[in-house]
């Protein structure tokens, strides 16, 4: 290698390390506030590190307990409510697996059916599902409200699963529509001749070919619902019904904020989504590539 | 028993890809379906499999009507052009598919894998997944897939198309033996009219929906039924000579300048007289460097050396223009006159309207 690519390589390497840095630099904060005490928390000048390790933040996120503060009970009433980690955290599993599975469920049967059967309106469906994604949530949000009032659904874990299912559905669709597209038929065709009835023909033989696709459209509808705030903002008002993201908001207080509960939810609250990332990454790739160049 | 496709009609919209087609296909017989492009022989062998339903028409298998079953009922085999190997499943799952699906016992799933895998010598591929496999292999692959299911019908549809120029040779005699070791009946799709010739018991030249002409290679090839198959089947293909007239029990062509040329007797044992198309295959064409009684004046404007032969573009009279296939050795070159010699066994001649063959009036 010449001088000059040295260099350039080195250049390179300083650049992505300081974006790299700037990525990471909030998470490992997180990560070191949450292992901090609550003395350290509070030291001036701030430590990167904790002077002692102590695991005392997520002990007592686990087990229910806010160590430091009650507030004025009469002030701001969720915050005198106690901290509800495990249901929240419980809550956000559920809502997200479960919309989820309903999204995939439906996305992949609608997207077989617009590329397989013959129908009217079969081509315009897709175009209309990725308008349909292209609302911002906020303006869906209020008409849904109303919807979950209708159905007595409101404060309920229902109220978001459907509600996510509402916005990560249409997108799951237009996904999967792309990657049935890109299946040969003669695949569907030699296994009907080979004997198989269309359903059979679309586990055995559709299922496994869309894998990748598949894949990516659960984690992005994963992640979609795993870091919605504003449905569950607006659709729960009970304190233990509330998923992550609202829940920990009550880590803020009137007058004081506990920051080693927080940032220990934090972290509890991203680890799920890296590891789900880390082991998916490859399919990601390939789902989202597929998808943009066919579709 | 015979196959019997029944007045076949499809189509597709207002457009009409198959119009009454007829066929009987007898047992055990390699027949072929040949054409160009468009010519609707691929949508009549997705019919046969049930793929696609015929908007008229019936097909019968002995006293069965297969018309009425779903492609998995009819207990037929299909080899695609594109293999249509399944991605996610190892060679040994292709193969075994059919089978599972109709609930075999695995033992004899795995028996019957094996002795086609045997026989197809690709025991070792078994492991693989069909994107760890060769051109070849997978053509094998398929194969096995339909021959596993012991099928009373195989249909092909173009399965050398995408294989190599060479591989392709030696696939055609390895299909062409499995045929004759299997003797299952088979339909075989392609647009070459070499495979077709070379494989063929039986071969349907079919245009624009229509089978032009249903007979066996040499029939097809020596008394094609129009100038449509004439001109499809054979390589080079079959020249055409417009405006030779029948006179007298004699055939002459329009020379031009060189006037009115008789070139031999009648081929035809009927009277027939008047205009018609001279139709001559290049093969049956003899060059001269000398003149002879019957034989047509004629300058050299190409020659294309093809191996043991070349091919020799000669143009006569006022705008005729004529190939003719002569030994690599032969002493003529571009710029020479030479006499173009005709033997009138050889000779076709077609209906200049319709195009039909007067042999077969």
């Amino acid at each position: 290698m010449s001088a000059l690519g040295a260099v350039r390589q080195v250049i390179a390497y300083l650049v992505l390390l300081v974006v790299t840095f700037l990525i990471c630099f909030p998470l490992i904060w997180a990560a070191s506030t949450s292992l901090k005490s609550p003395k350290d928390v509070m030291a001036t000048p701030p430590t990167l590190l904790p002077a002692e390790v102590t695991i005392e933040n997520y002990r007592n996120l686990v087990t229910g307990k806010q160590q430091y503060y009650r507030a004025d009970q009469s002030y701001v009433p969720t915050t005198a409510a106690p901290q509800h980690f495990t249901s929240w955290f419980a809550n956000s599993v559920i809502v997200s697996l479960g919309s989820t599975a309903i999204s995939i469920l439906i996305s992949t049967l609608a997207a077989y059916s617009v590329t397989r059967f013959r129908y009217r309106g079969r081509r315009i469906i897709p175009y209309f599902s990725l308008l349909g994604y292209m609302i911002p949530s906020i303006i869906l949000v209020f008409p849904l409200f109303l919807v979950m009032a209708e159905l007595r659904l409101t404060n309920s874990l229902w109220s978001l699963t459907f509600g996510y299912v509402s916005i990560t559905l249409p997108f799951c669709m237009w996904l999967l529509w792309a990657f049935f597209r890109g299946i040969p038929i003669e695949l569907e065709e030699a296994a009907m001749i080979d004997g198989a009835s269309r359903l059979r023909v679309f586990v055995d033989i559709v299922l496994p070919s869309a894998a990748p696709g598949i894949i990516a459209a659960a984690i992005f509808s994963l992640i979609v619902s795993w870091n919605d705030f504003l449905f569950a903002r607006v659709f729960i008002n009970s304190i233990e019904n509330l998923p992550l993201t609202v829940g920990v908001m009550h880590f803020f207080e009137g007058t004081h904020v506990d920051w080693g509960l927080m940032m220990a939810s934090a972290v509890l609250m991203t680890v799920p989504m890296a590891i789900l990332f880390m082991l998916m990454q490859r399919h990601l790739v390939a789902g989202f590539g597929a998808g943009a160049v066919k579709g | 028993m015979t196959i019997r496709l029944e007045h076949i009609w499809k189509s597709f919209g207002p457009v009409a890809v198959l119009k009454d087609v007829h066929l009987e296909l007898p047992e055990r017989e390699f027949i072929t379906l040949v054409g160009p492009s468009g010519c609707g022989k691929t949508t009549l062998l997705r019919i046969l499999a049930g793929l696609e339903s015929a908007t008229r028409g019936e097909i019968w298998h002995g006293d069965t009507r297969v018309s009425d079953l779903a492609p998995g009922k009819r207990d037929i085999a299909m080899v695609f052009q594109n293999y249509a190997l399944y991605p996610h499943m190892n060679v040994h799952g292709n193969i075994a598919y059919g089978l599972k699906v109709r609930g075999t016992p695995k033992a004899e799933i795995a028996a019957r894998v094996l002795e086609v895998a045997r026989v197809l010598e690709i025991e070792s591929l078994l492991g693989r997944k069909p994107r760890q496999l060769s051109g070849g292999q997978r053509q094998r692959v398929a194969l096995g897939r339909a021959m596993v299911r012991k099928p009373w019908l195989f249909l092909m549809d173009e399965p050398l198309s995408n294989l190599d120029a060479k591989l392709r040779v030696t696939m055609r005699g390895e299909l062409k033996r499995f045929h004759m070791r299997l003797e299952t009946t088979t339909v075989y799709v392609t647009h070459d009219q070499l495979e077709a010739m070379t494989m063929s018991d039986k071969i349907a030249v079919m245009d624009h929906g229509v089978v032009q002409q249903y007979a066996t290679p040499a029939e097809v090839y020596n008394r094609p039924a129009n100038t449509f198959v004439a001109g499809f089947i054979g390589s080079p293909p079959m020249n055409f000579v417009e405006r030779a007239e029948l006179r007298g029990g004699e055939l002459a062509l329009d020379c031009g300048p060189d006037g009115r040329i008789a070139i031999g007797a009648s081929p035809l044992p009927n009277g027939f007289a008047g205009e018609t198309l001279l139709g001559v295959r290049p093969q049956d064409l003899e060059v001269r460097g000398a003149p002879r009684a019957g034989a047509v004046p004629a300058t050299v404007t190409l020659i294309q050396l093809v191996g043991s032969e070349k091919l020799v573009e000669v143009a006569f009279g006022a705008a005729g223009k004529l190939t003719a296939q002569v030994k690599a050795d032969a002493p003529v070159a571009a710029g020479e006159r030479v006499w173009i010699g005709f033997d009138p066994a050889k000779l076709h001649l077609f209906e200049p309207g319709s195009g039909g063959n007067l042999a077969l009036r």
